[in-house]
């Protein structure tokens, strides 16, 4: 791997800058009950080539710093990208001023506890750093993978997109926090669209940008990708045929690619705390789960286990600290069935009593921490996919989501699949195109029937889970086995 | 920041070598952002952001690169000549793209808009007390947004808009009801008189809940609902080059094989003042554009890309994700019933204030689906008989503005955007309410 041609402009360099900065600080440490800065610096490249041809190369370097301040048990943010002496001036200022009228009109009085005293370091698992991949090497993988999906004139767009994140974050507080966190982070995503004129199908490598983990440029195997742009491509020809998923009542399997879905829309968000407590009804919404629900409510069948875990290897939401200084350690959210704890912040635990997880993320250094999913995954079972699928008598397998929609509640959804296999008498039998089901998450988690076993388990994610106000889009990872439904209600395209 | 940025970037074109071309697109941003719940404050955020960027052209090829300014000239200056040579450097290695079109000088503009407002500390106060004996959510966003683009061949285009939105719902335990707050000028008395609007809704609600069943019903979506379908339009369907790429909701109105209601018209309205006169590039957007009208498609969102790569004709639209052209200030064109008339027009059936969460369930088919949210409510003969349980929705585009669109309302609402994610935006939309024969319930 060659190196990129390095070109920083002094002032703005890592370790001048942290320097900087820690001058800075010392300046403000003071002037208010609890002070912090946090400066995050953050490169995206975005590759995407179309029918071989370059599609759009752009390149990202996002750098700025968020200043808290606590004043009378309130805390109120600033921030900047004006990294000067006077820029940080006069964003502290606005921060303070701002929060000394919130303070007297606060929700909440919180103590210095919400932002615990700590030190340490986090980095991406990975055995060669992205920065380490050029921009020659990337395209050209782009190009030969998207030439690898356009294997007929029928393929009417082959996308190959990488999107590779290179993020720092510098994190100190008046309480003598000190924490140091990167991450290498890859969302690659290939799509063949076929046409025949009439119809037109789409299917992807695991759904839009599924396919996210943390790591480094040894995730780039050109032989493996072009395995999977055969049958990416061979599957959205077969779409153009397929008939209709019927509209029934019957089993339904999720692969881990829908799964990561239904994980993220119908556990992860119900279970944030911030929701919960009202903070999120005029934007994403409220919960159906009840603060007095924690410890009782039999969310789903007794083979359902689902863990907040920060430190899975690889996975897109993995970090050992939160945007508040909390160290992030795995929790059972929901065991044998029963919801146990909540995706909820020090801030939200204190609020509500009830028991939560290390998850204050910001989007990025120009948004206030709310309370966030991270890596929310779904343990195993004790079936293999064969002993799963011989023992439906009817039912349809899905994979790869590509629609997506729920109540404010997270109560009724319904989401849609890429791709869909019928099985009878415990036989696949043949593919089935526009995929759909719906459900009510508490009955629907209780059909839980079956799961493949642990080292069946994939891992995936989404870049842009949103919410908040102002937005944020924040990175989640959710790992999965194949996962059996009793008589759910699904239904085809037209 | 005008002059600023123009002394930034004079500097830079003059660091250019024989056929390299430069533009140079400009975000910036000092918002005020306030969240609210239970009426007082849950967060509060001061933002200064300022974002370049930079696309460097030259023998058919390009890239982009945008960064974050730190206004120190010195510093921005060395970032910017580091971003030249860096591009400079890599263009060599990249293949010639066919949507290349050289830049041109779409000429010199500058537009300034201001909507007065107290201090943003003031803004706090006064929502705490009106609201003090409400559940209150909500979101106070203000302050300047500036956009500007200027490139090599002279063009300079510059827009500054300083604004406010209040975004807020309030609540009876879990019965909720809509407010919006932006104008021209902050008033007292307006905001006032529109909070005890939002007061009085929430008062209908308190009449006992009742289920309806999935089923086919006549319904009536107010402005605020209207406004979430209609935002289906941006998800690729009204763009050109997602249509060549296979993504084809619209493809039978487009090929004439079915079509909208004759009532129903679609505009790109660029002269609402919703949005900067100009697009990322800084070519002038047309003042209007037709979408559909009176039912029928008469154009899909073209940019100059898409327009290279399939042979057609630019209309200056602006580029979304994924290069899929949007829709910046959608307007769709008034009908005759008044909202006096609303009620006893729709009958018995559903009359819903605002939707939530809409996504296709089948593209080709041009099926959406979607929830129900907030004050939504059945009526019978003419009369609230009260609110509904979340109900939702999948149909067509087909019938809702099709063949089951009755009517539209005379009177329609101004939306500006509200998302803010990673910065905030321009753009809204002007839309009336519309009554359906029935629209169709699944769940
Ligand atoms: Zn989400």
């Amino acid at each position: 791997m060659q190196a990129q041609t390095k070109n920083e402009t002094p002032s703005l360099k890592a370790e001048n800058l942290a320097q900087f900065l820690q001058t800075e600080f010392k300046k403000y440490r003071s002037a208010a009950d609890f002070v912090s800065f946090k400066m995050i610096r953050e490169k995206t490249r975005d590759y995407s080539v179309r029918n071989g041809k370059a599609e759009d190369l752009t390149e990202f370097v996002d750098l700025g710093l968020m200043i808290e301040v606590m004043v009378s048990g309130h805390i109120g943010y600033g921030a900047t990208c004006e990294l000067t002496a006077d820029g940080i001036k006069r964003a502290f200022e606005r921060a303070l001023n701002m929060t000394r009228t919130s303070a007297s009109r606060a929700v909440y009085k919180f103590d210095k506890n919400i932002r615990p005293a700590v030190q340490g370091t986090y980095s991406t698992s990975r055995k060669v750093r992205l920065d380490k991949l050029s921009l020659t090497e990337i395209f050209d993988y782009l190009k030969k993978t998207s030439l690898g999906l356009k294997t007929n004139d029928k393929i009417i767009s082959a996308v190959s997109d990488a999107m590779l994140i290179e993020c720092t974050q510098n994190y100190f507080s008046s309480e003598g926090t000190e924490i140091f966190q990167e991450f290498d982070i890859i969302v690659n995503s290939m799509s063949a669209t076929a046409s025949d004129g009439k119809e037109s199908q789409t299917r992807s490598l695991h759904g839009g940008r599924g396919n996210c983990i943390q790591g480094g440029a040894e995730y780039f195997q050109l032989d493996n990708a072009l395995r999977e742009c055969e049958t990416i491509s061979r599957e959205a020809l077969e779409l153009l045929t397929a008939e209709n998923c019927p509209s029934e009542t019957c089993d339904l399997i999720l692969a881990p690619d829908q799964m990561l879905l239904q994980i993220h829309e119908s556990i992860g968000h119900p279970l944030e705390l911030d929701r919960i407590l009202g903070d999120e009804r005029n934007f994403a919404g409220w919960s159906f789960v009840q603060p007095a629900d924690f410890g009782h409510l039999q969310y789903g069948s007794p083979i359902m286990n689902v863990v907040f875990d920060p430190a899975g290897a690889n996975q897109l939401a993995s970090y050992n600290f939160d945007d508040v200084g909390n160290k992030a350690d795995k929790k059972y959210l929901i065991k044998s069935g029963k919801l146990e704890a909540a995706l909820g912040s020090l801030e939200s635990q204190t609020r509500s009593k009830i028991s939560g997880v290390a998850n204050a993320r910001s989007s990025s250094w120009n948004r206030a921490p709310i309370d966030r999913m991270a890596n929310i995954n779904l343990e195993g079972g004790d079936l293999s996919l064969d002993q799963m699928i011989a023992k439906v008598e009817r039912g349809v397998i899905m994979y790869s989501n590509r629609s997506w929609s729920i109540d404010d509640y997270r109560r009724k959804f319904q989401f849609g699949c890429e791709y869909g296999k019928l099985i009878e008498n415990g036989k696949v039998t043949k593919t089935l195109k526009n995929p759909n089901y719906r459900g009510v998450t508490v009955p629907f988690w209780n059909a839980l029937s079956g799961l493949t076993t642990t080292d069946t388990i994939e891992s995936y994610g989404s870049p842009y889970c949103g919410k908040g106000e102002p937005s944020q889009v924040i990175r989640v990872g959710h790992a999965s086995p194949y996962a059996l439904f009793k008589n759910i209600e699904v239904f085809g395209g037209g | 920041m005008q002059t600023y940025l123009k002394s930034l970037s004079e500097k830079l074109f003059n660091e250019l070598k024989g056929n390299e071309e430069l533009s140079i697109g400009l975000h910036s941003e000092e918002s005020e952002f306030v969240r609210f719940n239970h009426s007082l404050v849950r967060q509060n955020t001061h933002v200064h952001q300022h974002e370049a960027t930079f696309q460097f052209q030259n023998d058919g090829r390009t890239y982009a690169k945008t960064a974050t300014l730190t206004l120190d000239p010195e510093t921005d200056l060395a970032l910017g000549r580091d971003t030249i040579t860096e591009m400079r450097a890599v263009l060599p290695l990249i293949d010639p793209s066919p949507k290349y079109t050289p830049m041109v000088n779409n000429g010199t503009s500058e537009v300034f808009q201001k909507s007065e407002r107290p201090p943003v500390e003031k803004v706090i106060n006064h929502i705490t007390d009106v609201f003090s004996k409400s559940d209150l959510a909500g979101f106070y966003c203000a302050g300047p947004l500036r956009q500007a683009s200027l490139n090599s061949k002279g063009q300079s285009h510059y827009f500054e808009n300083d604004s406010f939105f209040f975004d807020y719902s309030v609540y009876d335990g879990p019965r909720a009801a809509k407010g919006y707050y932006a104008d021209s000028q902050w008033d007292e008395a307006r905001f006032d008189k529109q909070a005890s609007q939002a007061k009085n809704t929430l008062s209908l609600l308190a009449k006992p809940q009742i289920k309806v069943k999935p089923g086919a019903y006549r319904t009536y979506l107010a402005p605020m609902a209207v406004a979430e379908i209609a935002e289906i339009f941006n998800w690729r369907a009204v763009s050109r080059s997602q249509y060549e790429q296979g993504f084809t909701p619209l493809k039978k109105l487009f090929t004439r094989e079915q079509l909208f209601s004759p009532h129903f018209s679609l505009i790109e309205n660029n002269s609402l003042g919703l949005n900067s006169h100009f697009n990322t590039i800084g070519e002038i957007s047309p003042s209007v554009l037709p979408i559909i009208e009176n039912g029928e498609m008469k154009n899909f969102l073209i940019n100059s890309a898409t327009a290279k790569e399939y042979n057609l004709v630019s209309n200056n639209a602006d580029a979304g994700m994924w290069s899929s052209e949007v829709m910046r200030s959608m307007e769709i064109r008034a009908g005759t019933l008044a909202d006096e008339q609303i009620l006893k027009e729709l009958g018995t059936g559903l009359y819903l204030t605002n939707l939530h969460y809409i996504n296709w369930s089948d593209p080709q088919a041009a099926r959406l689906t979607g929830m129900t949210r907030f004050a939504c409510f059945w009526v019978e003969n003419g009369e609230i008989a009260g609110p509904i349980q979340d109900l939702r929705f999948d149909d067509s585009l087909y019938n809702i503005f099709g063949t089951e669109l009755a009517a539209l309302t005379k009177d329609r609402s101004r939306f500006t955007n509200t998302l803010t994610y990673q910065k905030r935006r321009l753009g809204g939309m002007m839309v009336p309410g519309a009554l359906l024969n029935k629209m169709n319930f699944t769940l």
